[in-house]
């Protein structure tokens, strides 16, 4: 994918973080980090756990109090903007691990997604786009969130933030306690979005489904940028080997 | 066999008041995660508002009704406005602030209405139907009808509507739930409102059936309350079911023990909590106890 | 100290004379006050200090004078004979309605009291012993030989002393073990238990307490007032001294004693207008509990926060010392023996969800064993398993050669288990000292018989406990946090605090959850310091973590778990390149020419 041929794009917005911190109770947890997602990239954020991935995820989303110097996205500055108004400006998110609403049928889960637009005939066909993307949630549509299996979930949470029509997904960790078969199907998800010219914040401890992701990462350890590159150049990297394994 | 169906047939009406009531008890904890130990004080200012508003505006007892649940609704939402700052962060604190609420709105109706208590005269024709050689009071059909009928609107908002899925959304993950875009406090406030609503038409549907007084609410809320905790807290069949089984052990102990039938309601319902603390229906949607 | 001594004894003359100044009224209210101050004490202990609701405390307080109350004049027996049987039956009947603690906390036990209260209210209001709604009257005036106490300046006396023995006692409990255990599992049951702590008995002993002060002053009631009557003890004082015990400050004694006062004034000056009391105490608690949450006994601590945080100054300047080595226990031969724990094919089901699917492990005592996998493989459910936390669905768990499996935390700690938490669990309101003084207290709750048989013993061993409290911050590098409130330490030293903790529980086997998570490079390496310093002291280790470098350099033996299975175990160096941990790590194996030469693990 290349970004001449892409006008869609070109009005597209980037999101721009610079400066967050964020401290859990006597803990820094994240120190003056800094990046941008341009319109139609996908940038990647991998660490060990508790490097901060996660953290700087929800700092963003404003879920969690922050300091930040400047977050804004294309034009819009979203310093003071509520966490429940992020989706309103094209800002989807994609919680860690299990975060359905479980006792809650998957399609009323996706309609939930639509919560910020009116539940009309377009938001149908959103609806049904989500299942073309995800067969398997249109299998199980009238079935509790709950009773889905961990890769199905991670797929409904997607699907659940793809149902706001965002500009920009914000993914925390979707390949989480899942087999390497439904990584690759997280991938190819992923991929394809990409293709559609959307924007992507992925925050990952898979690094192998990060690279193939992303054009370009952050390696974050203890609460800063430890590394940034081209994900090709990183995937390559000893040093990354080294942060992840430890050796 | 006769006296059995006509005990159950006699605690049945009471029990779908104390449906009513633990229904609003459930609703604001599978929402929030609160017990509200106001509510039985809210029963109580409903109770008096429809009983005021029938007998000396002399509005038909439906309209009554609806008034004092539009005041009611109003009460509940002021008191999420007050304990908001200690949502999601300490519920023992939050529980006894409502209690502090109860307190202060007891002494807001002793103010207001008097110490003393009121009989409110049944809407309906008196006389009882006899069926199959059971008596049977017409207000309690019309107090089952309208209870199945709150419970079933209740249960079309929370599955057929947006703010319905939008309410239980929170009280299953409120991060989730503020990413799609809801507004979770005001989410809590709306579950408030239908809360209090719900109390205030437990109160008018059963001042016919009993003596209005400030002590009613007390009553009616622990024995709601114990029968929401008895089906299941949190969970809307549990309620009723909790409810209508709290109504009819009341009318059995109370044919049985006279007097004590309080204390042997308490007695019987303290073991079954312990058995099973769960409830009949568990704890399904919410567990932060 | 010389300051509180002077303010005592300025209390104690204050006391001593106020009789002198009062008319025969007023002196009526100081005593009903002063019955209502014991009562807000033994509900400040049962809820206040061990968190448990107590919506019964006033028919505690009926059990108290209406036993009292019949046993005179029914059965004829005199005051004080009464008096005692009253006390037993009060602290028999307060056993009862603390039966449901050990099931239910929180709102269920909220109502299950209240219920149990209402009980109690009816069952007074209708049986004919206890005289219906009329009540008993004409109880006979206690006797005490020289003192004439139907004078209620006499009684005042009495209820004096009564009162000063029954906060002093309180004041006792709270401050020594009995009292920590009490704070420590109402800030936090898990931890208390993974500690040693009974807590099933703990929360029992809380409503002991409790009837036991509403048994006190229900006598004390019955022979002032020398009448009883069923809405003595009703709904409307319940919340009364609910308010009284929150309005002064839960958590405090001497706050529950100052919210008694001032409640019980407000309403006597406002006796005309008994609503507006009502409505007047019913606003201030909800007041206190937005604006206040800790009482009127906790407005001085906050007062001076909000000044230190006017003058801008920051928080603790404090720095973490050096970490003091353990004694190397000799003859050390690490990993030899029978193994210190066997975890057979544990399996471990959620709703259909296997979090551990057969995971069997070995661990040889004085081993430092690593248990690595990436987020969601089931580490710490493992752990919680170990731990008694959570039954298996499947498998046994073998400490120390018996079979524990299920067993409760508490027995696994009191067996020699001890246990950190991967979000730290440290007891809040408990200073780091208090924090330690739990762990390190071994003495079993039902030795609390002690505290009334012998106090001075309890106190002597509370000494020591302190000495040893001191020896272990010192080791830890700790002392100058003492003295503070966890919350306000830095996470690195919040971290330290727990391990200290749970080594000064003497483990022979010490489970580390994440140990490094949130500490920075120089943390870490101190961290590995401690934890071999541990091992050598004679401890076998568990580690969780994901800080592979850590566990890379420390750990002898590591297994790797992902999805609830275990998928490699063996020498660092060795699992460090099995296909299956790199993939489980980095998404795939990738080139394996990528993969940097693995240097030799140094211990």
């Amino acid at each position: 994918m290349t970004t001449v041929s892409q006008p869609a794009t070109t009005t597209g917005q980037t999101l721009t973080v610079e400066g967050l911190t964020v401290h859990y109770g006597g803990v820094c947890a994240v120190r003056d980090i800094g990046f941008s997602v341009p319109a139609g990239e996908a940038i990647g954020v991998i660490g060990a756990n508790g490097a901060g991935k996660t953290s700087t995820l929800k700092a963003v989303m404003g879920l969690i109090p922050r300091q930040v110097g400047a977050l804004r996205f294309g034009d819009v500055d979203l310093t003071r903007v509520p966490a429940r108004a992020m989706v309103r400006h094209g800002i989807g998110y994609v919680p860690e691990g299990r975060h359905v609403f479980a006792g809650l049928p998957v399609e009323k889960n996706l309609l939930l997604g639509a919560y910020a637009r009116k539940w009309n005939a377009e938001t149908r066909a959103t609806l049904a786009e989500t299942y073309e993307l995800f067969p398997v949630l249109g299998e199980m549509r009238h079935r509790l969130a709950g009773a889905l299996s961990g890769g199905q979930q991670q797929m409904l949470a997607i699907g659940r933030a793809l149902m706001s029509r965002p500009k920009l997904l914000l993914l925390d960790e979707p390949s989480m306690g899942l087999s390497p078969k439904l990584v690759e199907d997280i991938l190819a998800v992923l991929l394809r979005l990409r293709g559609e010219g959307m924007s992507l914040l992925l925050v990952e401890q898979n690094a192998k489904l990060t690279f193939e992701a992303t054009s370009s990462c952050l390696v974050v350890e203890n609460g800063e940028v430890a590394m940034t590159g081209t994900s090709d150049r990183l995937r390559h990297d000893p040093q990354v080997r080294r942060i992840y394994l430890g050796l | 066999m006769q006296i059995t169906l006509q005990t159950i047939i006699g605690g049945v009406s009471l029990g779908a008041v104390y449906a009513l009531v633990a229904l609003g008890f459930s609703l604001v904890y599978r929402t929030m995660g609160l017990v509200n130990f106001a509510h039985g004080n809210v029963v109580t200012v409903g109770a008096y508002l429809a009983s005021t508003f029938y007998l000396s505006t002399k509005l038909p007892f439906a309209l009554a009704m609806l008034v004092a649940i539009a005041v009611t609704g109003l009460i509940g939402l002021i008191i999420e406005r007050v304990l908001r700052p200690l949502e999601n962060r300490d519920f023992d604190l939050m529980l006894i602030g409502t209690i502090g609420f109860g307190i202060v709105l007891d002494a807001l109706v002793i103010m207001i209405w008097g110490a003393t208590g009121r009989a409110v005269p049944s809407p309906v024709p008196s006389a009882p139907i006899e069926v199959l050689g059971l008596r049977i009071r017409t207000y309690d059909l019309v107090v089952l009808a309208i209870a199945a009928v709150a419970t079933v609107l209740l249960v079309l908002f929370l599955s057929r509507t947006k703010r319905g899925a939008a309410m239980q959304a929170v009280a299953m993950d409120h991060e989730a739930a503020t990413a799609v875009g809801i507004h979770v406090g005001r989410s809590n406030a709306i579950a408030f409102m239908i809360g209090a609503g719900l109390a205030a038409l437990a109160g008018g549907l059963v001042g016919p059936l009993l003596y209005v007084s400030p002590a009613l609410g007390g009553t009616l809320g622990i024995k709601g309350f114990a029968a929401a905790i008895l089906g299941g807290f949190g969970s809307i069949p549990g309620a009723i079911a909790g409810g209508l089984a709290i109504g009819i052990l009341d009318s059995f102990t109370a044919g049985h023990f006279q007097g004590y039938s309080e204390l042997v309601t308490f007695l019987v319902f303290t073991v079954i909590i312990m058995v099973r603390p769960t409830g009949i229906f568990g704890e399904r949607t919410v567990n932060r106890a | 100290m010389r300051t509180k001594i002077a303010v005592g004894a300025g209390l104690a003359v204050a006391a001593w004379l106020l009789p002198y100044g009062l008319d025969s009224y007023a002196i009526h209210v100081v005593n009903v006050i002063l019955i209502f101050a014991v009562l807000a004490v033994g509900l400040g202990l049962c809820m206040g200090v061990a968190g448990q609701v107590n919506l019964a405390q006033v028919a505690f307080f009926g059990v108290g004078a209406y036993a009292t109350a019949i046993l005179t004049t029914h059965n004829g027996l005199g005051f004080w004979v009464s008096g005692a049987l009253a006390l037993v039956a009060t602290v028999l009947i307060g056993l009862v309605v603390g039966t449901p603690a050990l099931r239910v906390q929180s709102h269920y036990l909220g109502i299950v009291t209240l219920g149990l209260a209402l009980a109690f209210t009816n069952w007074v209001t209708n049986a004919q012993l206890s005289g219906g709604a009329e009540g008993i009257s004409a109880i006979p005036v206690p006797t005490l030989p020289g003192v004439d106490l139907s004078s209620e300046y006499l009684y005042y006396y009495l209820e004096l002393i009564v009162f000063v023995l029954a906060l002093a006692f309180g004041l006792f409990v709270v401050r020594t073990g009995l009292g920590r255990r009490l704070r420590a599992m109402r800030d936090d049951s898990l931890a208390a238990g993974a500690l040693g702590a009974e807590v099933p008995l703990l929360r029992m002993t809380a409503f002991l307490l409790a009837s036991v002060y509403g048994g006190v002053a229900g006598v004390l009631y019955a022979g002032l007032i020398r009448y009883v009557a069923p809405e003595s003890f009703g709904i409307a004082n319940m919340f009364l001294l609910l308010g009284m015990v929150i309005i002064g400050g839960r958590q405090s004694l001497i706050g529950c004693v100052v919210g008694a006062v001032s409640l019980y004034l407000v309403r006597e000056w406002l006796a005309d207008h008994p609503t507006i009391a009502q409505l007047a105490y019913g606003a201030v608690v909800v007041l206190v509990v937005v604006f206040a949450p800790t009482g009127l006994a906790g407005l001085p601590e906050r007062l001076r926060d909000l000044l230190r945080r006017r003058r801008g100054e920051s928080g603790t300047a404090a720095r973490l010392a050096p970490f003091r080595p353990y004694a190397e226990r000799a003859g050390q031969t690490s990993g030899t023996g029978t193994p210190i724990l066997t975890v057979s094919a544990v399996t471990m089901r959620f709703r259909g969800l296997k979090a551990l699917d057969e995971v069997s492990l070995t661990v040889a005592p004085g081993e430092i064993r690593g248990v690595v996998g990436p987020n969601g493989s089931g580490k710490t459910t493992l752990f919680n398993v170990i731990s008694g936390l959570y039954r298996p669905t499947g498998g046994r768990v073998e400490f120390l050669g018996r079979d524990l499996t299920g067993s409760s935390p508490y027995r696994l700690a009191r067996a020699g288990m001890s246990r950190t938490f991967q979000n730290l669990r440290l007891f809040g309101d408990l200073t780091v000292e208090e924090n330690i003084l739990v762990a390190l207290d071994r003495s079993r709750t039902l030795g609390a018989w002690r505290y009334l048989l012998g106090p001075i013993a309890v106190l002597r061993q509370d000494r020591e406990l302190h000495r040893r409290a001191r020896d272990v911050l010192d080791r830890y590098g700790l002392t100058e946090f003492a003295a503070l409130a966890p919350k306000s330490l830095p996470y690195g030293i919040q971290r330290r605090v727990e391990i200290a903790r749970a080594v000064a529980a003497a483990p022979s086997l010490l489970l580390l959850d994440e140990p490094a998570a949130g500490l920075n490079g120089e943390e870490v390496r101190q961290l590995s310091e401690i934890v071999r310093s541990i091992r050598d002291s004679g401890v076998t280790v568990i580690i969780i973590e994901h800080n592979m470098g850590l566990v890379m350099s420390l750990c002898e033996r590591i297994t790797v778990l992902a999805g609830g299975r275990i998928i490699a175990e063996g020498e660092p160096a060795e699992v460090a390149r099995t296909p299956a941990v790199i993939e489980a790590y980095l998404g795939d194996s990738m080139d394996s020419d990528d993969l940097p030469s693995i240097p030799e693990v140094t211990k």
